[in-house]
């Protein structure tokens, strides 16, 4: 599995690095990415289907549990199979989706990257490490959705994606920290196998973590940043926001469901619910859409509802059943997005309203895009019905209200794919023939591409079998429950059937009077548009948060320097003293000093004293290096060279920068601009603050000091006779190393800051 | 013409001055693992050198002096002391932890070569680094606002 999910990264990487000289070639270079995942699914394909598990893991710190742990059971290899199935089918047809000249290569990198990301989340055990490939597909979305960045519509589309997906996420890593610390291991197969204890933080975990999930699966009320996703070039739709990476979440509860339904009581009701209401709402507005593109998006919420909720429930024959949804969702789904394409790319457009009559200028992609929407409406001899049909069977066991909710979602489904399959092929009066139809030949990556997954759809749809061992071994793998459904191509007369033949029926009545249903659904979404909604929430939502924003820093950074300096010094000052206080008070009375001391003392005191009075600016450089120079001299007389000679050269260093800044101020203060008495408030709390923070240091010390051991051990260890040193350059090297970075880091600011300001004052 | 801004004995003593200042700077480097001084003291005194080089010469001159951009000494001094944290790992010591070795040349007698030297380096290189990119930074203006007086 490292392997494929290098071969990703690296792939991204070089078409990155060789972007001009792959630019022609950019997706047949990036589909090596799906070909390495079907590789390893060629390879592992027996073992993992005979209940053998995959283990690979890499530890990276050892001695926090952080590792980098890849398992694939034969659920993992369901979504390893879309991911790489999918895949290379999306990226032959982005090979001549896009025009050469107009530079995709970053595009396939993305696309690349992305496709690591996915292979690496449904294969990892260890919960950070899903974490970090959940977090880089979000990414990838963002920027994938954004790529046309001059759009301002596919900008704010990318942010909500983003943003709604990239919170979710981080909800969901405090769930899994929750979780993980509540049942003793990072490990996803060691949680589901011991369930923790149920507890308030395990509630809140499960909380957290469904969270995750229902945003990244685009669940009410969630759902609105998957339309507005459409925005992405078609074959990132196709492999993301379809096939791939809205999965996520679904694979999540599917993984993790069963350890869930046994702690918590509220988890299959939650999910069931918003599953339902989520398809619901999804293919009620998909019957709105005039987009093809947004259509099938609704449709995708829709279906990604009904996997939520087969997958999530945590019933052994609803977990069978949504997974083969899953593999004929993949299948149709993303062959219907590359037909829309597809024809977008023929007769420039996708809205329903202005296509007419490509059954007959595009008679095979017709036969293509009926072929896979007999399997997304569920009719029967297709794998979508195949696997619908196991979920009726499931379902109608769980309660007449399940099944009958999920037969009206599937009335819907039937009537928007009417819909899709009419609105873009059939003849209207008002639409028009794209002038240059029937230029799509076979040969053509644009139609051979979704024509192959399609093929893949029929085949499997008339042999179920097929699939039926690898659904199997996958139920199994997370339901513990092998054989809990079947796949047939006849399932017999049953209930289950006649709720088959009920959905079929009302979604074909649906389909038959548009008008009506047109009427209706223009009744309905009036008055749903006033209803809240996830959508409106989040576009208030946002700028309410920015100023919020603007009104908090406006606060904080008021551009006062003073007040900038008093702040921090007062919160500097204010948590020890607090610590301080709350232990008891224990002053050591000071050393008495020697002579010399006192005099370098006074001196520091007088220096300090006549700071505050001197009006010139280069006067307050001088008594400034003047505190300095008796300070070095106080290292001096404790015996400390080292840091004597830093003193006295930082010093003289700072002098003469101070003076290099002084020729560009003016000679004298100007009046402050604060009041006086809370700046010498602040000075005098501070100097307080640090004097009786000597005493009570000194009368603190509970421990051995650490310059003994630093003593003892800096020749023998470090090879050095200088503890001082050895202290920068070895025992506290990486302080060092932070210091130094710091220090480059503040060097780059000042000079950046400083020059533009001397450029504009010698212009005016 | 740039006008000439600094005394002829101030441009003669730093000619003279600043070969030892760099030695000393050198040597504080080196000794540093032993006796007092060390990357960042080091780093200072040639600080203070291209200070002088600035007074006696203004911009330009620590410009001749000194034709490699601040960036390029911060970069390769933090870069160096990074690398040699990493290099700890090779022989299986913690990052940053030092090793040495000794060396016998003929007539010198022993030197040991600690690996913490070429961390002291970088300290080094990143403290020149600093006072470089400020004293060019705020001495930029000098040389050219000069035309505007002379013409």
């Amino acid at each position: 599995m490292f392997v494929v999910v290098l071969v990703h990264l690296i792939v991204a990487a070089v078409l990155v690095v060789a972007r001009r000289q792959l630019q022609r070639w950019a997706f047949v270079v990036g589909a090596l990415g799906p070909v390495a995942t079907l590789v390893y699914l060629a390879a592992n394909w027996g073992a993992v289907l005979d209940e053998e598990v995959v283990e690979e893991t890499w530890q990276w710190v050892p001695a926090q549990d952080l590792e980098v742990s890849f398992r694939v059971d034969a659920y993992a290899m369901v979504f390893l199979l879309v991911v790489g199935v999918a895949g290379l089918a999306i990226f032959l047809y982005a090979q001549r989706y896009f025009t050469p000249a107009r530079g995709p290569t970053l595009f396939a990198a993305t696309m690349t990257l992305f496709g690591g990301g996915m292979t690496g989340l449904v294969a990892s055990d260890h919960l950070l490490s899903l974490f970090v490939f959940w977090e880089l597909t979000t990414i990838t979305s963002y920027l994938l959705i954004g790529y046309d960045d001059r759009k301002a519509q596919a900008r704010s589309a990318a942010l909500h994606a983003a943003l709604v997906t990239g919170a979710g996420g981080l909800a969901m890593l405090g769930g899994f920290v929750l979780l993980a610390e509540a049942s003793g291991s990072y490990l996803i197969s060691e949680i589901v196998a011991n369930p923790a204890e149920s507890s308030f933080a395990v509630g809140l975990a499960w909380v957290l973590i469904l969270i995750g999930a229902i945003t990244k699966s685009a669940q009410f009320p969630f759902h609105a940043w998957l339309p507005g996703a459409m925005a992405a070039p078609t074959p990132a739709s196709a492999f993301l926001h379809s096939a791939t990476m809205v999965k996520a979440g679904i694979f999540l509860v599917g993984r993790m469901g069963f350890a869930a339904v046994a702690t918590v009581d509220w988890w299959q009701s939650a999910v069931v619910g918003i599953g339902l209401v989520t398809m619901v709402v999804g293919g009620w507005r998909a019957l709105r859409q005039y987009d093809l593109k947004l259509l099938l998006a609704f449709g995708t919420v829709s279906q990604l509802g009904f996997m939520f909720l087969l997958i999530g429930s945590g019933v052994p024959e609803l977990v069978f059943s949504g997974l083969a949804a899953l593999l004929a969702h993949g299948l149709f789904k993303a062959t219907l997005f590359m037909v829309v394409g597809a024809i977008d790319h023929e007769a420039g457009t996708r809205d329903l309203r202005r296509l007419s009559g490509l059954y007959r200028s595009m008679p095979v992609l017709f036969a293509v895009a009926l072929a896979v929407s007999l399997s997304m409406a569920a009719i029967p001899l297709t794998f979508g019905f195949d696997a619908k049909e196991a979920a009726f069977h499931g379902l109608v066991h769980e309660g007449v209200l399940w099944v009958a909710a999920v037969a009206t979602a599937s009335a819907l489904t039937v009537a928007y794919t009417a819909r899709f399959v009419f609105g873009a092929f059939g003849s209207h009066d008002e639409g028009q023939e794209p002038a240059h139809g029937g230029s799509l030949r076979l040969s053509n990556l644009l139609l051979a591409a979704p024509a192959s997954l399609a093929a893949i759809s029929v085949v499997v749809g008339l042999f179920p079998s097929l699939v039926f061992p690898l659904v199997d071994a996958a139920a199994e793998a997370t339901t513990g429950v092998a054989e809990a459904g079947e796949l047939l191509l006849w399932p017999g007369w049953g209930p289950a059937l006649a709720w088959s033949l009920v959905s079929l029926t009302a979604g074909s009545l649906l389909a038959w009077r548009t008008g009506f249903v047109g009427r209706v659904t223009d009744a309905v979404g009036v008055v749903a548009a006033r209803l809240p909604s996830g959508d409106g929430a989040f576009r208030r939502f946002v700028p309410g948060l920015l100023s919020f924003a603007d009104r908090s820093s406006g606060l904080l950074q008021n551009g006062s320097l003073p007040a900038y300096v008093a702040i921090i010094l007062l919160v500097a000052i204010t948590t020890p003293t607090v610590a301080v206080l709350r232990n008891g008070v224990t002053l050591a009375a000071p050393p008495t000093g020697t002579l010399l001391e006192w005099v370098l003392g006074l001196l520091i005191v007088a220096f300090a004293l006549l700071l505050a009075f001197v009006r010139r600016r280069f006067a307050v450089v001088i008594l400034l290096g003047g505190v300095g120079y008796a300070i070095a001299g106080l290292y001096a007389v404790f015996g400390a060279p080292d840091l004597t000679l830093t003193q006295l050269l930082i010093e003289t260093l700072a002098i003469a920068l101070f003076a290099l800044v002084l020729r560009h101020m003016p000679a004298t203060f100007s009046r402050p601009a604060t009041a006086r008495v809370p700046r010498l408030a602040v000075a005098i709390l501070v100097g307080t603050f640090i004097f009786a923070g000597g005493l009570v240091a000194n009368a603190a010390r509970t421990s051995s000091r650490v310059a003994e051991t630093f003593l003892a051990q800096s020749l023998p260890e470090a090879g050095g006779s200088n503890v001082v040193n050895v202290i920068l350059v070895d025992f506290r090297g990486f302080d060092t190393l932070g210091e130094i970075t710091v220090l480059v880091g503040a060097t780059l600011g000042a000079a950046g800051l400083i020059r533009p300001i001397l450029k504009n004052r010698k212009r005016s | 013409m740039r006008r000439s801004r600094s005394s002829p004995i101030l441009s003669a003593g730093v000619v003279v001055v600043s070969g030892p200042l760099l030695m000393f700077s050198a040597y504080l480097l080196f000794a540093g693992h032993n006796l007092p001084g060390g990357g960042f003291s080091g780093g200072l005194v040639a600080g203070v050198a291209v200070l002088l080089v600035w007074a006696a010469g203004g911009i330009d001159a620590v410009r001749r002096v000194l034709p490699i951009r601040s960036h390029v000494f911060m970069g390769a001094g933090l870069s160096l002391a990074a690398l040699t944290g990493f290099a700890s790992f090779v022989p299986g010591l913690a990052f940053l932890e030092s090793g040495y070795i000794k060396l016998h040349p003929p007539l010198v007698g022993e030197i040991k070569i600690v690996s913490a030297l070429f961390f002291d380096i970088g300290v080094y290189l990143v403290v020149v680094g600093m006072a470089v990119g400020l004293v060019k930074a705020l001495g930029d203006e000098e040389s050219a606002a000069e035309p505007e007086v002379v013409s």
